[in-house]
């Protein structure tokens, strides 16, 4: 009897250790699925808490990465009919964008069209601002508006989310 | 006793272990089932032979161009079925894609030298992408813009707005520009993502005209 037990012991473990080798190899394989698809071309890279005095304007600079490759145009595009990268904070957070300083743009030509110039964002950039905060704790879902292309192709306009704990103290 | 709980308990644990096991299958399942269906119509850059530009290899190709009926900047609707006969380009756009700006003074002047010959170009604004339907001003706003620009090349095509609304047919359409090449019978024959080249664009006019 106790043998049997033993060997009904062991049968479990081994179809568990079977179990979970399979778990393994399929996070694997969703790994490799996902690396397939596009990644955003904006990211929010911090701060992602900040501390301000309650009801004073202060000054907070949000960090962004591009994805390599790509650009997005500066808050000023050097034509109209471009879209500008622009920040905002919707109304009833207890935080108001009071103003938004934006960095100057690259000025860069296409390989294909070397006469026209754009002014555009690559790699990391920085928007600095400047927050009035009530007192208390918000969580703060800003909004990142761009639109992203590279030398040959443009993604869509997007709006992604900035996230920031925002203390006023 | 303490031997039996001992077994009790190590079994209790193995049967959990394969109920997160199942868990954690069915959650691949899903994700590979959503993966899927995200990459579903979209196509592929295969490399030129001879180490050319790489060419955009579309699902679509080989099938009938999905069927649309879309409004014009005049609001007349206009219907890919009409244009049965003729080989057509459709080529989508936006006022924002710069690339789309640089090849639309191509197309205008293939759609002029090949016109005679049985062949037109559906131009289809996809200005709206991020615009709820609701929003009519924002509508306004862009057709506004699609019509300036319309204006200012002398466009002499159609030009068809709310491509949004087939771009899920079409692929996708992740990227502007994008333009399919449609013969005669209504069939795909090529397809484009990104700008080429004036020269690329006409031979594959000339593919869908000779088809």
């Amino acid at each position: 009897m106790r043998f049997l037990k033993g060997v009904f012991v062991a049968k479990i473990a081994a179809l568990a250790v079977t179990a979970l080798a399979a778990h393994g190899q399929s996070l694997n394989s969703t790994a490799q699925g996902r690396s397939l698809l596009k990644t955003d071309a904006v990211t929010y890279l911090f701060p992602e808490q900040v501390s301000v005095p309650a009801g004073k304007p202060s000054q907070v600079a949000l960090h962004f990465r591009i994805a390599q490759g790509l650009h997005i145009n500066s808050h000023t595009p050097s034509d109209d009919f471009l879209i500008p990268t622009t920040f905002s904070i919707p109304d009833g957070s207890g935080v108001r964008l009071d103003n938004a300083t934006y960095p100057a743009g690259t000025v860069i030509a296409l390989p294909i069209d070397p006469t026209t110039k754009l002014s555009v964002y690559t790699g990391e950039f920085v928007i600095q601002a400047r927050l009035v905060a009530t007192a208390g704790n918000h969580l703060v879902q800003g909004k990142l508006h761009y639109q992203a292309c590279d030398n040959n192709q443009c993604m869509p306009p997007k709006t992604i989310t900035v996230a920031i704990d925002v203390i006023g103290k | 006793m303490r031997r039996n709980t001992l077994v009790l308990g190590a079994t209790l644990l193995i049967l959990a272990i394969f109920a997160w096991a199942g868990w954690a299958n069915w959650e691949y399942r899903r994700q590979e089932a959503e993966r899927l269906l995200s990459g579903a119509g979209q196509g592929e850059l295969v490399p030129a032979p001879g180490g050319g530009t790489p060419q955009y290899v579309s699902p679509l190709n080989g099938k009938p161009a999905p069927a649309f009926k879309l409004k014009d900047l005049a609001g007349n609707k206009v219907s890919l079925e009409s244009y049965r006969g003729k080989a057509v380009l459709i080529n989508f756009w936006a006022t924002w894609c710069g690339p789309c700006r640089i090849e639309t003074p191509w197309i205008v002047e293939l759609r002029n030298k090949y016109a005679a010959q049985g062949f037109e170009v559906l131009g289809v604004d996809t200005e709206g992408d991020d615009l709820e339907k609701s929003d009519k001003a924002g509508w306004a706003k862009a057709t506004a813009a699609a019509g300036k620009f319309v204006a200012k090349e002398k466009i002499p095509y159609p030009v068809l707005l709310d491509g949004d609304s087939i771009s899920r047919d079409y692929g996708g359409l992740d990227d502007l520009p994008t333009s399919f090449f449609v013969d005669r019978k209504g069939v795909v024959v090529a397809a484009q993502v990104g700008l080429t080249s004036e020269s690329d664009i006409e031979s594959k006019i000339q593919k869908a005209l000779n088809q």
